[in-house]
């Protein structure tokens, strides 16, 4: 078996990053946020972190805010849940001082208003301070209907059924809740939303099958499962034993159960590298992407691949990160 | 003669879609392809500004409501696309916020062609740059105000028609399929002929699913449809599609969509009629012949998990609209309520299916083992589903005769069949 080229993967990642000149990287720049999050994650799962410039990479960032607070994927795009959510990984996956005081800057106002100031660059820097904390939760989560009238209720974020809008145009989706979970999480304020509500709008896109589906009776996808079993391993409610008959009979469904042979799935995502110049596809063979390079390293931290940093499932970040954000360690 | 620059080829592009707007059908093409289709049918082509019209032949191809673009300009066209965009959505923006300011005070003060001529602008530009980038969400929003500004029927539908070129293209775009459903939303309220709508968008989504394979958007697109359809066009469609899920056994969307349609069908009858007397005989008839039907394709097609799913689907039908609970199950049969199916038939049947997906004497072939492992995992999932809802244990199935079938055909998954089956047992 061939071993994880860690330095390819590193150069790899920071080209990608550079590449701006061809058709095929400027039509993907909506998901730059995406990107990022990615390619910093799985530097920092490699412990490779300090390969990046984190005050570049953090300037950049604040520049994909939008003035109601919440973010898109790129400089200039609308903002919308997920890229909110995957602003707060970023940050939260950053080491620096800075950005650890701007991480807990939404606990630290609702606390003691002295920290985290300095890290705030834009015109909004005073908003975050003329209103109570609410504000800043609803800018973090980035849901413009609330953000854009500045009614400071959280249950307006969430629709009556427990769900979750992805922005003012409407569309919901079960990844929606994941992720206003999720950043909620990481930012101490689950209590804020109806947790037991948005659990049963969740439980509702359950199927026979045993997988979940983007809403009640859409059909079960992998991608869903994900989101749906980690918003309720987050929200606590992943305790009942048929929740691991859930999972294993999606494993089933997917066909992937082999997987569960760790020697083999290490080596299927190895098989799957780029040995002349770093990345991971989806598939032996095929063209790598910073997607599947994350998902590849992510996935071997799990396999607890030798000098991988452990990620954890649910949040899809390094567990010492979600320690230090969530459990204040 | 000189390459045409950025700027002229976004305007060659949004003049093509300019004189076209009933475009259905966009491509990116290699340079070496034009020469082709060139030659097919002569050399159209309109000539914008100072280009030369011969420029533009090898980049733009247009005809019969089809757009070509050669893939040598994508980069310097989305360029100068987004570039364009970006500015309109900026002025766009700005000055909604005036207008809306100055809207409050005195309406009549503000001018009328300047608010027009920037959401032209913006519609123009956004254009071009979904064709180029169909998940561009901003461009989609930017529409989405214009759009929701007007309130004119005409635009929706001719929204209707640009996302459906741009699905032609990007059949799998989250962004494009979710316009089109805030589009439907918003005229759902005040349209005569939604009920057309709907059969266009399901043929669209047809269409659609046989060039990309798997692809769960547009199907999900199709169930959400549902909702919106008469009772007769959801009956239509379930016999429509029975066509399409025969060809495409293997593909578990068009299942889940026939799921959905009869669900649609159950909550309906149940809403429609006294509770007490919910039996439908046609809907009961509907059930008895999917579920016949699926038991020859699972004969049939061996080893497609689909169709053991949609199984799954039809026996928690039986069991939520039609099963009888042990009070019922006490009396002889032909006293039982006519509404209640025969669960002990039913079991029979389930069994015997087992036997005969699991007495394969040469399992080397991948299906087989495939089919013995779905056939076992669905009546380990039968025999839960049954002791949870209705108490009912199958005691002619035994666990140890699963986890055999299950070790012959995969033993090294064993860990995974161990842990299946105590999972199964613990309630």
């Amino acid at each position: 078996m061939g071993e994880l080229m860690v330095e390819k993967h590193v150069k790899y990642i920071l080209a990608v990053e550079k590449r701006k000149d061809d058709f095929e990287s400027v039509v993907m720049e909506h998901l730059r946020l995406n990107g990022a999050y990615w390619g910093l994650t799985t530097l920092d799962i490699m412990g490779k972190l300090a390969a990046v410039e984190q005050d570049e990479v953090i300037s950049w960032v604040m520049q994909c805010q939008h003035e109601s607070g919440g973010f898109g994927g790129n400089i200039g795009h609308d903002p919308h849940v997920p890229c909110t959510f995957l602003f707060d990984l970023c940050i939260t996956s950053m080491n620096s001082a800075a950005m650890l005081a701007f991480t807990h800057f939404p606990i630290l106002t609702s606390q003691n208003k002295k920290h985290g100031q300095t890290s705030i660059k834009s015109t909004h820097h005073k908003r975050w301070h003329s209103r109570h904390w609410q504000c800043v939760l609803l800018r973090n989560l980035g849901v413009a209907v609330v953000s854009l009238t500045f009614q400071p209720d959280i249950a307006a974020l969430q629709n009556e059924d427990g769900s979750f809008s992805g922005d003012i145009w409407g569309e919901v989706d079960a990844r929606f809740s994941y992720i206003a979970i999720l950043s909620l999480a990481l930012m101490h304020q689950l209590d804020k939303v109806d947790v037991g509500k948005a659990v049963k709008y969740i439980l509702s896109c359950k199927n026979v099958d045993g997988g979940f589906g983007c809403t009640p009776g859409a059909e079960s996808h992998a991608g869903q499962i994900f989101c749906c079993v980690a918003a309720l391993a987050i929200t606590g409610s992943l305790h009942h034993v048929c929740y691991s008959w859930w999972v294993l009979s999606s494993l089933i469904m997917i066909d992937r159960v082999h997987w569960i042979d760790k020697g083999k799935l290490v080596k299927f995502i190895l098989d799957c590298q780029d040995k002349e110049n770093g990345g991971i596809s989806d598939r032996p063979d095929d063209a790598v992407d910073v997607f599947h390079t994350y998902f590849g390293v992510a996935g071997l931290s799990l396999l607890e691949y030798p000098g991988m940093k452990p990620i954890d499932p649910a949040y899809a970040l390094p567990v010492d990160v979600v320690n230090r954000v969530i459990l204040g360690r | 003669m000189g390459e045409p620059g950025p700027l002229e080829l976004l305007n060659q592009l949004e003049g093509i879609l300019e004189s076209d707007p009933l475009i259905d059908e966009i491509g990116f093409i290699h340079p070496s392809q034009f020469a082709a289709l060139n030659e097919d049918i002569g050399t159209p082509s309109t000539s914008v500004g100072s280009v030369p019209k011969s420029s533009f032949e090898t980049i733009f191809w247009a005809r019969d409501h089809k757009l070509g673009i050669s893939t040598r300009v994508l980069f310097p066209l989305y360029v100068a696309a987004k570039n364009a965009f970006v500015d309109a959505y900026k002025s766009y923006k700005v000055h909604r916020s005036i207008y809306n300011e100055r809207d409050d005070k005195n309406a009549s003060t503000c001018p009328s062609s300047s608010p027009l001529r920037l959401e032209s602008e913006l519609m123009k530009h956004s254009r071009a740059l979904l064709l180029l980038s169909s998940d561009f969400g901003s461009a989609w929003n930017s529409r989405k105000l214009v759009l929701s500004k007007k309130q004119s029927l005409s635009m929706f539908m001719n929204e209707l028609i640009f996302s459906a070129a741009v699905l032609s293209h990007s059949p799998k775009s989250e962004q494009t399929w979710s316009q089109r459903r805030w589009v439907i939303k918003m005229i759902a309220g005040n349209c005569s002929n939604l009920q057309e709508i709907m059969e266009r968008e399901s043929e669209l989504v047809k269409k659609l699913a046989e060039r990309s394979k798997m692809n769960y958007r547009a199907w999900n697109h199709r169930c959400w449809l549902v909702s919106y359809m008469s009772g007769e066009q959801v009956l239509q469609e379930f016999d429509k599609s029975r066509h399409w899920a025969v060809l495409h056994v293997a593909d578990n969307s068009c299942f889940h969509y026939r799921a959905r349609l009869m669900l649609r069908l159950f909550e309906e009858s149940q809403h429609n009629k006294d509770r007490d007397a919910s039996f439908d005989p046609e809907l009961h008839e509907l059930l008895k012949e999917e579920f016949n039907w699926v038991e020859k394709l699972i004969k049939r097609y061996v080893g497609r998990e689909a169709l053991w799913l949609h199984r799954r689907f039809l026996l928690t039908c039986w069991i939520r609209y039609f099963a009888c609970g042990d009070d019922d199950r006490s009396l002889p049969s032909n006293q039982r309520n006519i509404k209640t199916v025969d669960i002990d038939m039913l079991i029979d049947n389930e069994l015997e299916l087992f036997r005969s997906c699991t007495n394969v004497p040469d399992s080397d072939f991948e299906d087989h083992k495939a089919q013995a492992t779905f056939a076992a995992t669905y009546m380990m999932w039968l025999k839960k589903q049954l002791s949870m809802t209705l108490s009912i244990d199958i005691q002619k199935l035994e666990t140890s005769r699963l986890k055999s079938v299950l070790t012959n055909a995969y033993p090294e998954k064993s860990f995974l069949w161990n842990s299946l089956l105590e999972l199964c047992e613990s309630t």
